[in-house]
C-alpha cells in the first residue's frame, strides 16, 4: 500500500470513529446533561467535576486506565468477549469507547449550560398545556437548544478528531481498525517523511479551522437571532 | 355564540378540597379548606403572602407539598396513599404574571401547540382567537407583541386546552390601568360565555373586586378569610396595612353627560332614593347599559362626615348615614356608618372625632366627592388598590 493510499484509509477510520463517538454522546450527553442542569444534591460538583476530567488529564492516563479495563483479564474486557467474541483492546470499538469518554465534557458541557439557561419556566407552561415530560423535550427544550446542540455535536467530533494519546494507548496502530490521522502523521514523522507529514497537518488544520469557524458562524446566527435568549433575558 | 361553546352549563360548582402544608426556608403555607368553584373566585394577599404557591400546588408545580387536593370526587394529589397526578394531567391552566410564550412559536403555532395535545377539544383556534380579539394578530412572532396582547395569547392558549378549572397568577399586574381593564372585561366575558371556574390571584383588590362575585385573603402563609367580595373586603378594613375602604355594588340609574356624571342607585332595599353620583360611565363613545349593576370602591380617607345637612357644598355625594362603629387608631378614627342598609367607611382625623362629638346610633351625613368613586367600569379609572 502507497503511504497515500494508507493515509487516506487513516482518513476514513478517523471519520468513521468521530461520526460514530458524537452519534453515542449525542445520545448519552443529552441525558446526562439534563440530569446535571437538574441535579440540586451537594455532589453535583463531584459529578461535574468527573465529566471535566478528561479536560485536565493527560490522554495517556485515561488511555493506561482504559487498556487495563479492556484486557482480556479484566472484567469489562470478559464481558466484551463473551458478548461479542473478539477482544475489545486494539478494536474499532476500544477506540469509540476511549473517545467517548474523552470527549464526554465537550459535549455535555455546552449542552448542561444551555439547559440551564433555559430554566423551567417554558417546561412548567407546556406543562400546563398537556405536554409530558418526552413531548416538553422535543417540542420546547430541542428547539429552543438547537444552537448548543449544534455547537455540542461539532466540539464532540472536532475533539476526536484530533485524539492521539488514547488511541495510541488501547487502539495501537492496525490500519482500517484503529489507525487514525493523528497516529499516521506521528509514523510519517517518526519516518522522517515531512512531505505527507505537512499533507496531513496542514489537512487537519485546515479542516479545524474551517469546521469551527462555521461553529461560531451557526452558533452566533442561531443566538444572534434566537428569540429564546432575548426572552430569558427581559 | 355562547350556546355553540358551552355544551352543557354548569348545573352546580364544582368544589375544590384542599388540606396541604408546605415547608420553605422562611415561609409555611398550611391551607385546609374547600372553596366553592363558582365563577372567578379572587385570591387576595400581600406580596410574600403564599397566594402564588398556593397556584402553583394547585396546578401540580410544587411537588413537595403534603397532603391533599380534589376537585369534586377526583383526588389531584394524595401525600397519604402517594398519590400525584402530573400537572400535565389534571386538566388545570394556569397563567403565568410573564406569560411565558413560546419564543420559538408564533401567535397561531402557540394557540396549535395546546389544541395539538387536547385534539378532541370543542374551542376552535379561531373561536378563541375572537374571543380574545386576536385575530389580526395571528401571525406574529410573539415576541414582537405588547405586554397586553401576550397575555390575550396566553390566556387563548389556556383556554384551548380546554381546563376544567383556570388559575391565573397576577396575569394583568404588569399593564397599564387601561389595558388591563380591557383584559379584565375580556376575561369576565370569557368566563360569562364559556362558564368556566378561576381563581384570580391578585395584590390589587380594584381589580379583584371588579372581576371576583367571591374573595379568599391569604395572610403569612394562611387562610384569613373566605367570603363575598364586598364583605371581605369590608373584613380587610381592620388591617393595618390596607387603606380602608367601602365596597359596594350599584345599579346604572341615569347617564348625565351635559355634566359629566352618571348617577347611580344603591342597590339594597328600602332606600329611599338615595344616589350616588361618578363621572360618566362610558365605553369609548358608548355608554354604559341603564340598570346594569357595577361594583365600585370609596376610599375611606375620601368620605367626610357633618352632623348637618351639607347645603351649601360643592360636592355632589351627600347620604344620610347612622353611626354603626367608631375604631380610633393613632391619629384618625374609622367610622362605619349604614345608609339604608349598606355600610360606609369614612376615615376621620381623631380631631375632628372629637371636636364633633361623634357617638354611636348619631344621625350624621356623609359626603364625598364624585371623582372618589372608583369603577374599573370607567376607563378613566384610578383604581390602584
Amino acid at each position: 500500500m502507497t503511504s497515500t493510499a494508507a493515509d487516506i484509509l487513516a482518513l476514513t477510520t478517523t471519520l468513521k470513529m468521530a461520526a460514530i463517538t458524537t452519534v453515542i454522546l449525542l445520545l448519552i450527553g443529552t441525558p446526562l446533561a439534563w440530569y446535571l442542569a437538574n441535579m440540586k444534591s451537594r455532589f453535583k460538583v463531584f459529578f461535574e467535576a468527573i465529566v471535566a476530567l478528561p479536560l485536565v488529564l493527560p490522554p495517556t492516563v485515561l488511555g493506561f486506565y482504559l487498556l487495563l479495563a479492556f484486557s482480556p483479564q479484566a472484567l469489562p474486557g470478559q464481558l466484551w468477549q463473551t458478548a461479542t467474541g473478539s477482544q475489545l483492546a486494539f478494536s474499532f470499538s476500544a477506540i469509540v469507547i476511549g473517545s467517548v469518554l474523552y470527549s464526554l465534557p465537550f459535549v455535555v458541557q455546552p449542552l448542561q449550560k444551555a439547559f440551564e439557561q433555559l430554566g423551567d419556566h417554558y417546561l412548567e407552561a407546556a406543562a400546563m398545556l398537556g405536554a409530558g415530560p418526552i413531548d416538553r423535550f422535543f417540542s420546547i427544550v430541542f428547539p429552543l437548544t438547537k444552537a448548543s446542540f449544534i455547537t455540542a455535536a461539532a466540539l464532540g467530533f472536532a475533539h476526536t478528531v484530533g485524539e492521539f494519546g488514547v488511541v495510541l494507548m488501547i487502539g495501537g496502530n492496525i490500519p482500517r481498525e484503529t489507525r487514525v490521522l493523528s497516529i499516521a502523521l506521528f509514523d510519517h514523522v517518526e519516518a522522517f517523511n515531512y512531505s505527507n507529514a505537512h499533507i496531513l497537518s496542514a489537512g487537519l488544520l485546515i479542516s479545524s479551522l474551517i469546521l469551527l469557524s462555521s461553529v461560531y458562524l451557526l452558533g452566533g446566527k442561531f443566538s444572534g437571532k434566537s428569540v429564546a435568549k432575548k426572552v430569558l433575558k427581559s | 355564540m355562547t350556546e355553540n361553546l358551552v355544551s352543557t352549563a354548569a348545573v352546580k360548582a364544582p368544589i375544590l378540597g384542599m388540606s396541604i402544608d408546605i415547608a420553605f426556608e422562611h415561609f409555611h403555607l398550611v391551607i385546609d379548606h374547600n372553596i366553592e368553584l363558582s365563577g372567578i373566585v379572587g385570591i387576595f394577599g400581600q406580596s410574600g403572602s403564599g397566594k402564588s404557591t398556593l397556584l402553583r400546588i394547585i396546578a401540580g408545580l410544587e411537588k413537595a407539598a403534603s397532603g391533599q387536593i380534589s376537585i369534586d370526587n377526583k383526588t389531584l394529589q394524595n401525600s397519604a396513599s402517594k398519590r400525584f397526578t402530573k400537572p400535565e394531567h389534571r386538566e388545570i391552566g394556569l397563567i403565568f404574571q410573564d406569560s411565558r410564550l413560546f419564543p420559538h412559536l408564533n401567535v397561531y403555532e402557540n394557540l396549535a401547540y395546546a389544541v395539538k395535545r387536547k385534539p378532541q377539544g370543542k374551542l376552535s383556534i379561531e373561536q378563541v382567537l375572537k374571543l380574545t380579539q386576536l385575530t389580526q394578530l395571528k401571525h406574529q412572532a410573539v415576541t414582537s407583541l405588547s405586554g397586553g396582547e401576550k397575555q390575550r395569547v396566553s390566556l387563548a392558549r389556556a383556554l384551548l386546552a380546554e381546563p376544567k378549572l383556570l388559575l391565573l397568577d397576577e396575569p394583568f399586574s404588569a399593564l397599564d390601568k387601561k389595558t388591563k381593564a380591557q383584559m379584565l372585561t375580556i376575561l369576565k366575558t370569557i368566563q360569562h360565555q364559556l362558564k368556566l371556574p378561576m381563581l384570580y390571584v391578585s395584590h390589587s383588590i380594584g381589580e379583584l373586586q371588579f372581576i371576583a362575585k367571591q374573595l379568599i385573603v391569604i395572610s403569612s402563609g394562611k387562610i384569613d378569610t373566605v367570603a363575598p367580595i364586598h364583605q371581605a373586603i369590608h373584613q380587610l378594613n381592620n388591617h393595618d396595612d390596607v387603606a380602608a375602604k367601602t365596597s359596594l355594588s350599584l345599579t346604572i340609574a341615569e347617564h348625565l353627560p351635559d355634566f359629566g356624571l352618571t348617577r347611580l342607585s344603591l342597590n339594597v332595599q328600602s332606600t329611599r332614593g338615595e344616589s350616588i353620583y361618578l363621572p360618566l360611565l362610558q365605553k369609548g363613545e358608548q355608554q354604559c347599559a341603564l340598570g346594569q349593576q357595577i361594583p365600585c370602591i370609596i376610599y375611606a380617607r375620601d368620605i367626610s362626615i357633618s352632623t348637618t345637612k351639607p347645603e351649601h357644598s360643592s360636592i355632589v355625594n351627600q347620604l344620610s348615614a347612622t353611626i354603626i362603629a367608631i375604631k380610633p387608631g393613632t391619629t384618625s378614627a374609622l367610622i362605619t356608618l349604614r345608609c339604608a342598609e349598606q355600610e360606609f367607611y369614612a376615615q376621620i382625623s381623631l380631631w375632628s372625632a372629637k371636636r364633633m362629638a361623634l357617638t354611636l346610633n348619631l344621625a350624621v351625613y356623609i359626603q364625598f366627592k364624585a371623582n372618589a368613586v372608583h369603577s374599573y367600569h370607567s376607563t378613566e379609572s384610578t383604581v390602584d388598590a
